[in-house]
């Protein structure tokens, strides 16, 4: 009696629901935004749930990008993959070899959407492009920048930082030395993505062999052979002799920078959101410094992250998924992203927009990213880099580094063992995907 | 060893703790009745037990017994056997992380281990980390124990100070030391550098190692101190009288009473402190230092974690635990094995 008075009240329930949810095919995207960047996104997605009335996108916070990574990774093994995650970008690798992910260029090619993949700028086309198509949609694409405390400057006596690091290095230790801040600049979290990853591509050097591992599975480092060194040992010498400081655990570099006890900060264009928020200083931003002998400097490379298509799911949800895509890569989306964000826009025709619209005279500092990104021809160095276990190669080399700034090595036995390291976890990637033909990645 | 140990003590005197009673009770089980003293009233003949000692009964046959040990069985068969399983057969695999390629490797993970500096060095950090942290959070909860017996007013106050720290999550304890000692800003720091000390556990491996020991030991000098606490509740008060009376001051009193008869409690606390610090950690180490600087606080659970979640070597992360597990019960075992037998049960 009771169980039957049980089902009918279910049977009602759900007569009542389904029509409703039997309209919309909903789709999950896994995300790792948080904060101020969290909720921007929750927009677009409410954007494009407004937009039309087929399909419903539900956007789901997974943590920081390795917990994302992580949850993706348990749920596909589980069988029960979200249709879209986002994904940093050194898990590039990772996810193009892993043969759970459906490349976005074919995806949106096959439900009929024309989206000029041509249009995307350079170096975050081709870093998310595998063989001339695109594998996963650039979604939150940045770039270091070079932000600074104008006041110190001015006190110094200079108009702005110098272009070339050489010049650089004398207005820190003249702002130091005349006792304007403390510290000329400060070592930010991801040094390694900005100070060592971008320097070597705007300054021309090869990080890796085989075009930054673009040719092949069998690239292996060669940024102890370049001016990476000499880099790392000119962090050393400015820590020691107190121009650059490190925040360190409880506490983020960013602080020092916007309350102004650091003169200078190399963070990404993304943090336009939080600076603006939070500086209590007179702040501008220009580009990344290169080396006086290197000139004109290449582009930089992008950082961020792109929107995988799992593998897995019915053709209805496809569908959804490509919708959604597509109206991501939308000049309109992307315009509104740039502005709420500070990421840059993906594509040519939005950074046009942007401008004929005149959102740079207002917003200059907004538009340093993109001109650093699309400026001269990218070359082999400055692409991108294609190298696997990216994550783990990079926390050997940063775990090298520290140990030069603890005097525990040499800049160049330092770059030699983070090489050494980084090949053997190179070779371990190339022996997993053996048979994986990756030759002329073009 | 329960044997032996139950030999030692038995010519001490009659056994009143209730562990060294499970000990009595194991031993006596297959010995030869002590004569007369077998349970006349049962129709079945029990084993001899030891005056004073109770033995619970569950009837005749396997059924409840079964039933009720079923709960642990199957939360040790979910959490711990069939984790470890999986571990093992993960640890001689390469793998990528979506499961969708798989070799099979044999040990090359274990040899890639120990052909690796990196985990050479989490070894003998963990170990400075591990014995550090125990010496220290053993020496303060003695003191801090020590000190309770001696606190006239305020003593509830006291102990609820010092038990606080454990209500802590430790990645939020972990963030509030690495604040208090971060040379940019913290007070702590502030304050060394006033005294000279060149304070800066960002750059100075022992600097870094020694924020986080002294962070795992706070958070877990309240475990410690619990257990001693109590273990000084039961000492005799007629011994430490006759001390007092014999003209012991009270340092004396708990250096030559108090502390012998806390053994059992050190050895015990000793023990759990170890696991204490080669599993539940790797939050602290998170929060304070993240492994660094150049590995210096690389303990080997982080690194499992590291390895596994962030570096998606799941084989080598598999292949650590495994380890990580040899290493932990290699470690009590030994100290069982060689401390154990100092270790008086008896009161």
């Amino acid at each position: 009696m009771k169980r039957a008075a049980f089902l009918a009240a279910l049977f009602t329930v759900l007569a009542l629901v389904s029509p409703a949810k039997a309209a919309r095919i909903e789709v999950q995207w896994w995300h790792a935004m948080s904060g101020v960047l969290g909720d921007r996104l929750n927009e677009v997605v409410e954007k494009f749930n407004k937009s039309q009335d087929k399909y419903t996108v539900v956007a789901v916070a997974k943590g920081n990008y390795d917990e994302v990574t992580n949850g993706v990774i348990a749920a596909y093994r589980a069988k029960r993959p979200p249709e879209m995650v986002q994904i940093a970008e050194r898990g590039y690798m990772t996810m193009l070899l892993s043969d759970a992910v459906v490349p976005v260029q074919d995806l949106l090619e096959k439900q009929g959407y024309k989206i000029d993949f041509a249009d995307f700028i350079k170096p975050v086309a081709s870093f998310w492009s595998y063989k001339g198509r695109m594998s996963a949609l650039p979604f939150n694409s940045s770039t270091p920048i070079f932000w600074y405390n104008k006041d110190h400057f001015q006190k110094a006596g200079f108009d702005k930082p110098a272009d070339t690091w050489q010049e650089l290095e004398k207005q820190l230790y003249a702002i130091k030395a005349k006792g304007i801040s403390e510290c000329g600049t400060v070592l930010p979290g991801d040094f390694y993505w900005s100070l060592l990853e971008n320097y070597s591509a705007i300054n021309n050097q090869p990080y890796g062999t085989l075009a930054n591992g673009f040719d092949g599975l069998g690239t292996e480092f060669v940024y102890n052979k370049t001016k990476v060194v000499s880099q790392v040992a000119r962090l050393k010498k400015w820590l020691d002799d107190g121009i650059m400081q490190i925040a360190g655990q409880g506490f983020s570099p960013e602080q020092l920078f916007t309350s102004g006890r650091c003169s200078t900060f190399v963070n990404s264009t993304a943090s336009h959101g939080n600076i603006e928020r939070n500086a209590t200083i007179n702040w501008s931003a220009t580009f990344l410094p290169h080396e006086s002998d290197i000139d004109p400097p290449l582009n930089s490379t992008i950082g961020g992250g792109a929107i995988w298509v799992m593998k897995g799911h019915t053709p209805e949800r496809y569908e959804a998924v490509a919708a959604f895509l597509n109206f991501i890569a939308q000049p309109e989306t992307q315009v509104w992203w740039h502005g709420a964000t500070g990421y840059v826009p993906a594509t040519n025709r939005a950074y046009e927009l942007a401008r004929e619209r005149g959102y740079y005279k207002d917003h200059p500092t907004r538009e340093i990213a993109v001109l650093q990104l699309s400026r001269g021809t990218p070359n082999e160095n400055s692409r991108g880099f294609r190298f696997g276990n990216f994550v783990q190669t990079m926390l050997a080399q940063r775990q090298e580094v520290e140990a030069v700034f603890a005097g525990q090595k040499q800049p160049q036995q330092a770059m030699d063992d983070a090489v050494k390291r980084g090949n053997e976890i190179l070779r371990q990637f190339e022996k997993l995907n053996a048979g994986k033909n990756l030759d002329g990645d073009r | 060893m329960t044997a032996r140990s139950s030999a030692t003590w038995r010519d001490v005197a009659a056994p009143a703790q209730s562990r060294s009673a499970i000990v009595a009770g194991q031993a006596s089980r297959g010995a030869t009745a002590d004569g007369g003293r077998t349970a006349a009233s049962r129709k079945r003949a029990r084993p001899a037990l030891e005056a004073g000692l109770k033995r619970a009964n569950f009837g005749d046959g396997p059924g409840l017994p079964t039933l009720l040990l079923l709960p642990q069985f199957l939360i040790l068969l979910f959490f711990f056997f069939i984790p470890s399983l999986r571990a093992l057969t993960q640890s001689v695999l390469l793998s990528d992380p979506f499961g969708t390629t798989v070799q099979f490797v044999w040990l090359d993970n274990f040899k890639a281990l120990f052909a690796n500096g990196e985990y050479r060095q989490s070894m003998w950090v963990t170990l400075q980390f591990t014995v550090g942290q125990n010496v220290l959070t053993l020496l303060v909860a003695l003191v801090l124990a020590f000190a309770t017996d001696h606190i006239v007013r305020g003593r509830s106050v006291y102990r609820t100070i010092i038990l606080l720290p454990y209500a802590i999550a430790p990645a939020i304890a972990g963030i509030l030391w690495a604040f208090l000692f971060n040379p940019a800003v913290g007070p702590l720091a502030q304050m060394l550098h006033a005294l000279g000390i060149g304070w800066d556990p960002n750059l100075n491996p022992n600097h870094a190692l020694i924020l986080v020991v002294l962070t795992a030991s706070w958070k877990h000098i309240c475990y410690d101190y619990i257990f001693l606490v109590v273990g000084l509740l039961a000492v005799p008060v007629s011994l430490i009288e006759a001390a007092a009376v014999d003209g012991a001051g009270p340092i004396r009193r708990f250096v030559s009473i108090g502390l012998p008869m806390l053994g059992p409690t050190v050895f015990f606390l000793a023990v759990m402190n170890f696991i204490y610090g080669f599993f539940e950690t790797f939050a602290i180490i998170d929060a304070v230092t993240r492994g660094g600087p150049a590995g210096a606080t690389n303990i080997l659970v982080y690194k499992v974690y590291v390895d596994g979640f962030v570096n998606l070597d799941l084989g080598s992360s598999a292949a650590q635990s495994v380890l990580l597990m040899s290493f932990a019960l290699l470690c009590t075992l030994l100290q069982f094995r060689y401390f154990d037998r100092k270790v008086n049960y008896g009161v």
